[in-house]
């Protein structure tokens, strides 16, 4: 099926089969690796990425159903991801880095509907996203630097 | 340079490797006392941030080749089962399907991933290659198979009443335990249960192979490039030097991905096949039911102790729940090798189980081992009646207490004193409470190995712009072991981080560097760099000695700078290297073997504070306190990092991580992450860190490791908090709501 949408600003007209999962388009036909999948089930949070400004789980998406929306994965560049980046790094918000992509993109929708969070609204927005390597103290850190006031 | 072949000891994971190693003649000075040491100890960020948060960095299941053919595995649904009917004819007629291989179908020199006897569920049968996942998995569908299915053991008990073991069980006896323990005033039995825990590193097992007529390129999600070359190799016929092995980056291993795997080596074999680039990807839940698991322990112990709570003897023993495969972890070291006690008796049981294997997690053996013992002491603290840190110190060993031969640094006692006035030990009576919230303050004693050794190699390279590169034969599984050979090397060039690239994760670039596990990475390679930028800083030195016509021993590198040590000059440094055209200065570094006739060992102490609601019976760790005593620390924020996770993975094993199965079908029943629960940040107590001791003098820059020590007393620490807010002590972790509330009786 013919799905048009655009990603990280640029418009894309893809031809999907419809039992194709969003992560899957990305990363095997467009070359977007940089979204990860460590559980392909909904459970881990570390395909996230927005759609229409809203985390979704890309594994659980189905690609033929955003046609027609805006879509932005951790190869985007916004003032806002700029702000995370520098912060997650600052702060050593991930160890193998697998999980940081998905991270990032909660971090950015927390950020886009909630400037100030307080430690709990962190807490909350941020425990769908498994770190294995146990980096949440920098992560946290990171969401409250990279936050207004922050 | 002159190289020398030297026979060198390594203790890994508690086994001592003999190896021959070659060793280069190494000049570098180590630092003199009160000497600068910049960068290395000041806090730096990872030098692959970029690349970790912007998707470039490249992992193993990211890689596409053309042509790539995507694999998948037949898996046994049973415990135990002969295949009776397998149609691989019909999986190759597929469309899309270019090869299918199965049971007994492999490497020619290497034993076949594929049986058609499997041993557990989850065991590989068939294997498949296909232009497309999906056509992948139409072909596995095709293949039909039908089972005869098999009677199956996956309980200890089960397993140890019929006496069969995976490996033969072990004994070890020092002194007489027997008549020690008859003539103890007091004696103490106590038992605990560890239970199996997953490893669920994010990026799954993975391998992409590509095998040319030149020879196989294998990416792989691996812990030990030339370990993992050396296997395909090996299988394969094929000379080490025609195998490349390939991880840039890494989702994380926890001591799970060693090796190849199984899945290197069908990806191989499937390539070599089809002449086509083919990647193998576990899903989470063959991940789960196959990577393998921290290995479930069953421990008991019989304390003898005089009456002021000297140990006099301790009889122990522990059951491990072994499944398919694996080696006897050294889950009762802790007893052996924390304390003076002057009479030990240890038996190991470890049997045979209808599951995947059993594979090291992080302080494999020693973290279970840990959580049991440290437990059983707090036990004897109380029969004594003295203070839980102050049994610790009365029982303090100033020489490894198996061989009597001397630590080559050991500041145990200064981590209990640190880690109690961090915590506020001295009034932890004071937290309890008597409401429906209890609070309690436990410690655990830390003993690990992570001194490292060769071989390790490393090369440094500074051209024109003076932007440095440093090659190294390891990996960085997310350890920030290729930031802390940044550090190490801006020191000797002056020239600073931000500026050095680190190419590590393949073995076609330099010779040997570690793997990373048993906290021996950057133990091992730390001195190895340090040597090759001397080497470098040497001659860039002798350059601008000519230039600028002063001696070189009045000439240092600093900031970007060639500097006089009387001021007078200040140059950049690349008025020298801009002179190099398209050349480079280099310099080769490796590592030298360790002292001899010392134990090098790590050391901690963690104090846990813990909070229960004996309504609920939930249990949340509020504040853990962790010394610990690594040697010289190289770049305290990784440090924090690496002590974080620990902390989070031992919180996890400790309150929620059990992979449970189903005794009727010997399945495990909760494989994936929506059933088997991991710590989210919601779980993050706060965490006061800090590193005692100075660089180890009796190794090269001081350096021991760090990867395994945070986790090991995390759990035995809990536990002690638990029991001591409680006043109920738990045998079973991990410390579920309904096994609380069943300890209160509730």
């Amino acid at each position: 099926m013919q799905v048009r949408l655009t990603i990280n600003g640029q418009p894309h007209e893809l031809d999907v089969a419809p039992h194709r999962a969003l992560a899957d388009v990305l990363r095997d036909d467009l070359a977007l690796t940089g979204t990860k999948v460590a559980c392909g089930e909904g459970t881990c949070g570390t395909c996230t990425v927005l759609l229409d400004g809203r985390p979704v789980l890309s594994c659980l998406t189905l690609a033929g159903a955003c046609d027609g929306s805006e879509l932005q994965t951790v190869e985007g560049s916004t003032p806002l991801l700029e702000r995370l980046r520098a912060a997650f790094t600052a702060h050593d918000g991930f160890q193998c880095g697998f999980c940081t992509p998905g991270q990032l993109m909660s971090a950015a929708a927390l950020l886009e509907r909630t400037p100030s969070p307080s430690r709990e609204e962190i807490r909350v927005a941020m425990a769908g996203n498994l770190c294995r390597c146990g980096a949440y103290e920098g992560i946290e850190q990171a969401v409250a630097a990279a936050a207004e006031g922050g | 340079m002159t190289a020398k072949l030297v026979k060198t000891e390594a203790v890994v994971e508690g086994r001592t490797e003999v190896r021959w190693t070659l060793v280069e003649e190494d000049d570098t000075p180590e630092f003199e006392d009160g000497a600068a040491t910049r960068p290395i100890g000041e806090p730096t960020p990872r030098i692959t941030a970029r690349a970790r948060t912007t998707g470039s960095a490249r992992f193993t299941v990211d890689i596409a080749l053309p042509g790539l053919l995507e694999a998948a595995v037949l898996r046994s649904p049973h415990a135990n089962a002969r295949v009776t009917s397998l149609d691989l004819d019909a999986a190759r007629a597929v469309p899309g399907v270019r090869a299918v291989i199965g049971p007994g179908e492999g490497p020619e020199n290497g034993d076949s991933p594929l049986s058609d006897t499997p041993g557990f569920a989850g065991a590989a049968i068939a294997a498949v290659a296909a232009d497309s996942a999906d056509a992948a998995e139409a072909a596995l569908a095709a293949l039909a198979p039908e089972y005869e299915v098999l009677g199956f053991v996956t309980g200890i008990d089960e397993a140890f009443e019929k006496h069969d073991f995976l490996v033969d069980p072990t004994e070890h006896e020092r002194g007489d335990p027997d008549a020690a323990l008859a003539a103890a005033d007091i004696t103490l039995e106590a038992s605990y249960i560890a239970p199996a825990q997953l490893h669920n590193s994010l990026e799954p097992h993975a391998a992409v192979a590509d095998w040319r007529d030149e020879g196989l390129v294998i990416w792989s999600s691996t812990q030990a490039i030339y370990d993992a070359r050396a296997t395909v190799a090996e299988a394969f016929g094929l000379d080490p030097e025609r195998v490349r092995v390939i991880c840039e980056f890494m989702g994380g291993g926890f001591g799970s991905k060693f090796g190849v795997g199984p899945q290197g080596i069908l990806a191989a074999e499937l390539s070599r096949r089809t002449r086509r680039p083919v990647r193998l990807v576990n899903s989470r839940r063959e991940e789960n039911i196959t990577a393998g698991f921290r290995t479930p322990a069953k421990m008991d112990y019989t304390i003898g102790a005089s009456a002021d709570g000297r140990l006099q003897a301790v009889e122990a023993s522990a059951v491990m729940g072994m499944g398919s495969g694996g080696w006897a972890f050294p889950v009762l070291e802790p007893v052996k090798s924390i304390y003076a006690c002057p009479n030990v008796r240890l038996m190991v049981a470890p049997v045979r189980q209808n599951l995947g294997p059993s594979v090291a997690f992080r302080a494999p053996g020693v973290m279970e081992g840990t959580f049991g013992f440290e437990q059983a002491l707090d036990e004897l603290a109380e029969k004594v009646g003295i203070d839980p840190l102050d049994l610790r110190r009365l029982n303090h060993s100033e020489a490894d207490p198996e061989s009597g031969k001397p630590y080559s640094s050991k500041h145990l006692l200064e981590c209990y004193d640190r880690a109690a006035e961090l915590a506020g030990w001295a009034e932890r009576d004071a937290l309890r409470g008597d409401g429906r919230i209890r609070r309690g303050m436990g410690a655990a004693s830390q003993y690990w190995w992570g001194g490292g050794g060769p071989p390790a190699y490393a090369e440094v390279r500074v051209g024109k712009a003076a932007r440095p590169a440093i090659t190294v034969g390891l990996q960085d599984l997310g350890t920030g072991t290729m930031t802390a050979c940044a550090v190490i090397a801006s020191e000797r060039l002056g020239i600073p981080v931000d500026a050095i690239t680190v190419y590590a994760g393949d073995t076609s670039r330099i010779g040997h560097g570690p793997f990373s596990g048993g906290s021996m990475t950057l133990a091992s390679i730390a001195p190895a760099v340090r040597s090759a930028a001397h080497h470098v800083r040497t001659e860039i030195l002798g350059l601008a000695a000519e230039m600028f016509e002063i001696a070189a021993s009045d000439l240092t590198l600093e900031d970007g700078e060639i500097r006089s040590v009387d001021g007078t000059l200040r140059q950049p440094i690349t008025e020298v290297t801009g002179k190099l055209g398209n050349a480079w200065i280099s310099g080769s570094g490796s590592r030298g073997p360790n002292p001899e006739g010392m134990n090098v060992n790590t050391f901690g102490c963690q104090i846990a504070q813990v909070a229960v609601d004996t309504g609920t019976g939930r249990i949340t760790v509020e504040r853990i306190v962790a010394v610990h005593d690594i040697g010289r620390v190289v770049n305290p924020m990784g440090a924090r990092s690496q002590v974080m996770g620990g902390i989070l993975q031992g919180i996890g094993f400790t309150l929620m991580e059990e992979r449970v199965v189903d005794p009727t079908t010997g399945t495990v029943v909760n494989a994936g992450l929506e059933d088997y629960k991991v710590p989210t940040i919601a779980d993050l107590p706060e965490v006061v860190c800090e590193f005692v001791g100075d660089p180890d003098p009796h190794l090269k820059l001081g350096v021991k490791g760090l990867g395994e020590p945070p986790v090991i007393p995390t759990p035995g620490a809990i536990g002690n908090a638990v029991a001591h807010a409680l006043g109920v002590r738990l045998r079973e972790a991990p410390y579920t709501p309904r096994r609380v509330l069943e300890a209160l009786g509730a």
